[in-house]
């Protein structure tokens, strides 16, 4: 048989195989792994919600836990368009937080606030459905009475 | 009896009476009613297809397709298509309105002429020609007329190039398409559909893909070359988004290029009954399809559909798995491989009919 000959028939057995082995692929897909298409928003599945679709390190709307803020101010003095503003006021002996308000039409999920707290009151939650009406709806206010501040740990002595 | 038509005259002048006058009443009843059953028929079919396309290429590719209209989606064709209904009917300035106009019907047409002659098993057959495989590869490649009408009528460069592809690569495919059903023919003697089908057994081993070793392989060619005639996948030249953004129906739209899309699922179901039925024994389950009672014939017309759906699956199939080609390797294909190889199984099947006295493989086999 000449060269050419065997090359003919090389190519149809080439054509065969390759074609048998692309088609074994998708055949393995269409039988057997499943749809990994996530139904948002309607059809999530039994008890899911839409913050639990997203990942744990996303940057979603922020959180503030009242109970452990101190009130120091860094969040907001150290956002760069100032979308936090936070109020203290002294009520008898204790200051108190009398406002916390989070403009998220502002915020652009930089993260400074969250890394510079001290206590890790205000933290990133998995909320990123943000759709509203009326822009000021997404002006958040956290605190809705003033609430004592929480004392700052007192610094271990050494030694 | 041989047909549908020749059973409803039958019917209609045993109720009606015999009478010069109602004859004529008579023949045009008892062929437009089987048309217009077998074109409301194969347009729901084609558009089932529609929706099976998508959910197939969806479980391919681990996504859901479509489900929100009615159970599993199930209606989202019947939507689609309400859709294109109510869309804009734009034809581009430039374009020759008539031939722009005349275009999808004449594609749509000559897909529907070969459904005429495809047995839907049993005596549902619209009319039973002698000629009938040779109609099928006629009007099958009437539809070149149209993709060039519809090319060159767009005033389009991409149209035009997509109507020329398609002439190019449907005549070319043409040959190896009917090169391997005369393999068939051969050992049937009879171009008549309902004959082919006859002539085989509702086994396997009665069906003419295993009648002997080349046909066998005539009948990849067959199903091969009709992908190519029918403008799927790896063959989609005259469509192919990627260079032409859609070929010969790039300025179509609304209902006209429904029917476009129509056409195009409808000959999906038509190869793939031409295949059942030349290759795969059709609705044969062993019984005289006139003379048995209705519910066998039902049967048969079961046994059809269970041979032409998962070829149609295998059609999707390969267009979700296989790249195009490049122009040139199709014409190579078609040229170099496809037409030696059918013309081979031909000769060889020739030879194997005189040598064994024109019996099978499992005759040899069964002594």
């Amino acid at each position: 048989m000449t060269n050419a000959a065997a090359q003919y028939f090389r190519n149809i057995k080439d054509a065969v195989r390759t074609t048998a082995k692309g088609m074994k692929i998708t055949l393995k897909y269409w039988l057997r792994e499943p749809a990994i298409t996530i139904e948002y928003p309607d059809r999530l599945g039994e008890g899911r919600t839409a913050d639990d679709i997203v990942q744990d390190r996303f940057r979603g709307f922020l959180r503030l836990d009242s109970s452990i803020c101190i009130g120091c101010l860094q969040c907001m003095k150290t956002c760069p368009i100032d979308c936090i503003l936070i109020t203290t006021e002294k009520i008898g002996e204790e200051r108190h937080l009398t406002r916390f308000d989070v403009d998220q039409s502002k915020c652009m999920y930089c993260g400074l606030c969250v890394e510079v707290c001290p206590t890790s009151a205000i933290t990133f939650s998995k909320r990123f459905e943000g759709a509203c009406y009326d822009i000021r709806e997404l002006c958040i206010s956290h605190i809705h009475q003033p609430a004592p501040v929480a004392k700052p740990k007192a610094k271990e002595k050494e030694g | 009896m041989h047909n549908l038509a020749e059973i409803i005259y039958q019917f209609l002048a045993g109720r009606f009476g015999q009478s010069a006058l109602l004859e004529p009443v008579f023949t045009l009843a008892a062929y437009l009613i089987p048309c217009i059953v077998a074109l409301s028929l194969v347009s729901v079919i084609s558009g089932l297809l529609t929706y099976f396309e998508r959910k197939v290429s969806a479980d391919i590719q681990n996504r859901i397709g479509p489900n929100r209209v009615g159970p599993y989606g199930i209606f989202q064709f019947i939507a689609d298509g309400v859709k294109l209904l109510m869309k804009e009917d734009i034809i581009p300035d430039a374009a020759d309105r008539f031939l722009f106009r005349i275009a999808p019907y004449i594609v749509l047409s000559s897909t529907f002429l070969a459904v005429i002659v495809v047995p839907f098993g049993g005596p549902f057959i619209i009319a039973d020609l002698d000629i009938g495989l040779i109609f099928i590869v006629v009007v099958s490649s009437l539809v070149v007329v149209g993709f060039l009408m519809s090319g060159w009528a767009s005033n389009n460069k991409w149209a035009l190039l997509g109507g020329i592809r398609s002439a190019a690569q449907m005549i070319s495919y043409e040959i190896p398409a009917a090169l391997s059903l005369l393999t068939v023919i051969l050992i049937t003697g009879t171009f008549s559909m309902q004959q082919i089908v006859m002539k085989q057994g509702p086994w396997p081993w009665d069906w003419f893909i295993f009648h002997n070793p080349f046909t066998f392989v005539a009948f990849f060619l067959f199903m091969i070359s009709g992908l190519a005639e029918i403008n799927r996948l790896p063959f989609d030249f005259p469509e192919a988004e990627s260079e032409l953004v859609s070929g010969y129906n790039t300025e179509y739209s609304g209902m006209r290029f429904g029917i476009f899309f129509l056409a195009e699922f409808a000959n999906i179901f038509v190869s793939a009954s031409i295949t059942a039925t030349v290759f795969l024994g059709g609705g044969n389950i062993g019984l005289d399809p006139y003379t048995s009672g209705i519910a066998p014939q039902l049967f048969m017309v079961l046994v059809f559909f269970a041979k032409v759906v998962p070829l149609c699956f295998v059609t999707i199939w390969v267009r979700w798995s296989l790249p195009r080609l490049r122009l040139d390797q199709m014409m190579s294909m078609c040229w170099k491989y496809f037409i030696p190889l059918s013309f081979s199984c031909l000769v060889l099947t020739a030879l194997w009919l005189l040598a064994f006295n024109g019996n099978g493989v499992f005759w040899r086999i069964s002594g």
